[in-house]
């Protein structure tokens, strides 16, 4: 085995056999997968009741909806009977109390297009249950316009069309897929920070206890410095394998048995009750919008690419830890002990707390300047760029580039750490300046 | 035979010149001492000849070759500052170091058992180095140093911060791995530790080589032909006796007829000539040859040298 190798060896062996990676490896996952459990489980409790205001200037509805034989219907119907323009409702003031705008025109009838503005986006469960209740209000409508049974008229319905938009014309929703996407930030932000720190931490060590003297007697400063960088991520990847194991277990588990009735269109019979002679297709249909209940389990089990999001993030956490890795060492070697180093790691970990507020950002604007900007900058990118991914706002070739674009600097870096670490280690006694470290660098 | 050749070593670093022009031989089965205070630049010359820093000029020989990565497997280096994982098992951590030297897991476990049954301490494999007391982790030192039997072994202060018992215990081992044929570079500021075990010596001040040589070459020439001569008889008459061919140097009255004088041989007068000058003054108890220790050696030679550079 070479001597990197050999390093590597050590690196991994003696962190992986340690009862604090055994414990954090094995209950982190467990606790996510609780946490994920509590918040889907929430998901589908939910028991807010919106107010519904009907705008029916025709009186289509004839102030009526039937709410069907639910004690707590999720959705209340109020009526008013003209034209009611959004920014009315939005803004006047005397609607406060109304949560959702649904306004039903004359149009109705022939485009079969429906208008929801609503001031929180309610949970599809909800939103299933107006669409539910106006649709079967407006067959009545419509069949009896027709002079023709409810039976009849469903065999020859078209769908209606909802559209939902936010009563805000300036506010754009938080898709559940960004918080996903942010949470993956975060997960990989934590990541460089601890194993980059462990690498820091590993070269102060075998600095202060002078057992680098021993070690690069036998092998080159690079030698030590890349197996422990790379021993180091390995320990990262292996956490994360055995985490997305367990979790992806986790799920899968708790799909079948907590959430079957999501995905199984048989258990939807009682969901869908009131509605009688419906064809079977038609069940088929519902059952589809129905797994939708909630928008975090559809997310979580149908909306994001997880096999894409998985191989990003072995990617972008390996260049983000590299990058910040190498900086980590660097710094390890030229301070005297761990307490030195907190002053002279501001400048590296700057760029990384930097980044992960630009991810807060981000979440808001996934399309802006910002977003494209700190998605390319390789200080930055292996924190903003999943996010990116996961609320789907980016092309290719952009995470091509920017992991070009990372993988360059990642050399260029190492090359440069390289240089002061091993000049660094041997330099007892006294903490290097900045000023000392960019001189040993041009060295 | 040679075994390291140290040819026009120049070092610096910003500010200050470390290593100025310095050469230097070892021979097979020789232990050599590179002697000089703290500063001196000893601990730059031996980074140089491990290959952890490279020299601004000048080359290393090893065994008649330019000396090259590889050859770190040839090397053995105990460093001044040493230290060990202290997390790690003891076992463990000699096998790691036995392979960075490029030992098979075989050949490293055979040898590590054979050091470890040696020293008795087969016990402490699976202990972690936090657990063990210093002299317990400087033995673990050594063996690590030796157990590639390297051709070439450099021991930085090898005899600081042990404890007496194990001082004599490495310096048993230095002398029988020197009878197997190492050549041993020894480095210390501790001039009279290391007297007994040289063979050659070279003492550095001040990043310059002052002196370099056989041990017994350079004791030879620094000596100073003064004697001890211990005596039972009147002082004056023995210091009148001495007239001009002698000097007294120094003198101490032991008991009321008892003396001890010391006495420096002028001209070209023996040891027999001052004997038959001061035999008939008085009784002669005992008679020694005074020998610099390597202190006053390394004193005079830095004082002989300063005053030749300025000249």
């Amino acid at each position: 085995m070479s001597k990197t190798g050999l390093i590597i060896q050590r690196e991994y062996g003696s962190r992986v056999r340690k009862k604090s990676f055994l414990i954090i490896t094995l209950l982190v996952p467990l606790i996510i997968a609780g946490l994920g459990f509590l918040a889907m489980w929430l998901s589908v409790q939910e028991t807010k009741q919106v107010k519904v205001l009907v705008a029916d200037p025709e009186n289509l509805c004839n102030g009526k909806i039937f709410v069907g034989d639910n004690a707590n219907p999720p959705a209340i119907f109020y009526f008013y009977e003209d034209y009611l323009e959004p920014s009315v409702f939005y803004e006047s003031g005397q609607y406060d109390d109304y949560d959702i705008l649904i306004g039903i025109r004359k149009e109705v009838i022939t485009n079969k297009s429906i208008k929801v503005f609503y001031r929180e986006r309610m949970s599809k469960q909800t939103e299933y249950y107006i669409r539910d209740r106006i649709e079967l209000r407006l067959e009545e409508y419509f069949a009896m316009d027709r002079g023709i049974t409810l039976t009849e008229y469903r065999r020859i319905r078209q769908e209606f069309n909802f559209i939902l938009e936010n009563v805000d014309p300036y506010k754009t929703d938080t898709e559940p897929a960004q918080i996903v996407g942010f949470a993956i930030s975060i997960l990989i932000f934590i990541f460089i920070l601890t194993y980059a720190g462990q690498v820091m931490r590993g070269v102060i060590e075998e600095k202060t206890s002078r057992v680098v003297e021993i070690v690069i007697s036998s092998v080159k400063p690079i030698q030590l410095m890349m197996g422990k960088i790379i021993g180091i991520g390995l320990v990262g990847l292996t956490q994360f394998a055995i985490w997305a194991v367990i979790i992806g277990l986790g799920l899968t588990f708790i799909r079948i048995f907590f959430f079957q009735d999501m995905v199984d269109p048989s258990n939807l019979a009682d969901a869908l009750a009131p509605i009688e002679g419906m064809s079977p297709d038609l069940l088929t249909d519902q059952a589809a919008a129905v797994t939708r209940e909630s928008d975090l389990i559809w997310i979580i089990y149908n909306g994001i690419p997880w096999p894409t999001l998985i191989t990003l993030f072995v990617l972008y956490f390996m260049g983000g830890y590299l990058l910040y890795g190498a900086l980590f060492a660097m710094i390890g070697a030229a301070v005297d002990s761990e307490t030195d180093s907190q002053q002279v790691m501001i400048p590296v970990m700057l760029p990384l707390m930097f980044s992960y507020f630009i991810g807060i950002l981000v979440i808001a604007n996934p399309n802006g300047p910002a977003a494209a900007w700190f998605s390319q900058i390789p200080f930055s990118s292996p924190i903003i760029m999943l996010q990116l991914v996961a609320a789907d706002t980016i092309e290719i070739w952009q995470v091509v580039l920017s992991l070009t674009i990372l993988a360059g600097t990642i050399i260029l870096i190492i090359w440069g750490a390289a240089k002061v670490y091993r000049t660094g280690i041997l330099m007892y006694g006294k903490k290097a300046s900045w000023k000392e470290i960019f001189k040993w660098m041009r060295h | 035979m040679e075994v390291l050749s140290v040819e026009n070593i120049v070092k610096q670093y910003a500010g200050h010149t470390a290593l100025n022009d310095i050469s230097l031989t070892t021979k097979k089965g020789e232990i050599f001492g590179l002697l000089g205070p703290n500063g001196a630049g000893k601990t730059s010359l031996i980074r140089i000849i491990n290959q952890i820093t490279g020299p601004d000029s000048g080359r290393v020989l090893l065994g008649g070759r330019e000396l090259k990565r590889e050859d770190i497997a040839r090397i053995g280096y105990l460093p001044e500052e040493r230290g060990l994982y202290k997390k790690m098992k003891v076992y463990e951590q000699v096998m790691y170091f036995a392979r960075l030297k490029g030992l098979t897991k075989k050949e490293a476990k055979e040898r590590i058992d054979m050091w470890f049954e040696k020293f008795e301490i087969t016990s402490w494999y699976n202990k972690k180095v936090e657990e063990l007391s210093k002299g317990m982790a400087q033995k673990i030192q050594f063996i690590i140093t030796v157990l590639h039997e390297p051709d070439l072994l450099i021991l930085d202060e090898p005899f600081s911060g042990f404890d007496p018992i194990n001082a004599q215990l490495i310096r048993n081992e230095i002398m029988e791995l020197k009878k197997k044929g190492a050549s041993i570079l020894l480095s210390t500021h501790n001039m009279s530790s290391v007297e007994e075990i040289c063979d050659s010596i070279a003492l550095i001040n001040q990043s310059k080589m002052v002196l370099k040589g056989n041990l017994n070459d350079i004791k030879n020439e620094f000596r100073s032909g003064v004697y001890s001569i211990q005596f039972k008889g009147m002082m004056f008459g023995f210091a009148n006796a001495l007239f001009a061919d002698f000097s007294l140097e120094h003198s101490e009255q032991i008991d009321e007829d008892r003396a001890i004088a010391h006495v420096k041989l002028l001209k070209d007068n023996t040891l027999n000539d001052l004997l038959k000058t001061i035999m008939p003054v008085v009784n002669i108890e005992a008679v020694n040859e005074i020998i610099p220790s390597m202190n006053d050696i390394f004193l005079e030679a830095v004082k002989q040298k300063e005053g030749g550079d300025h000249v």
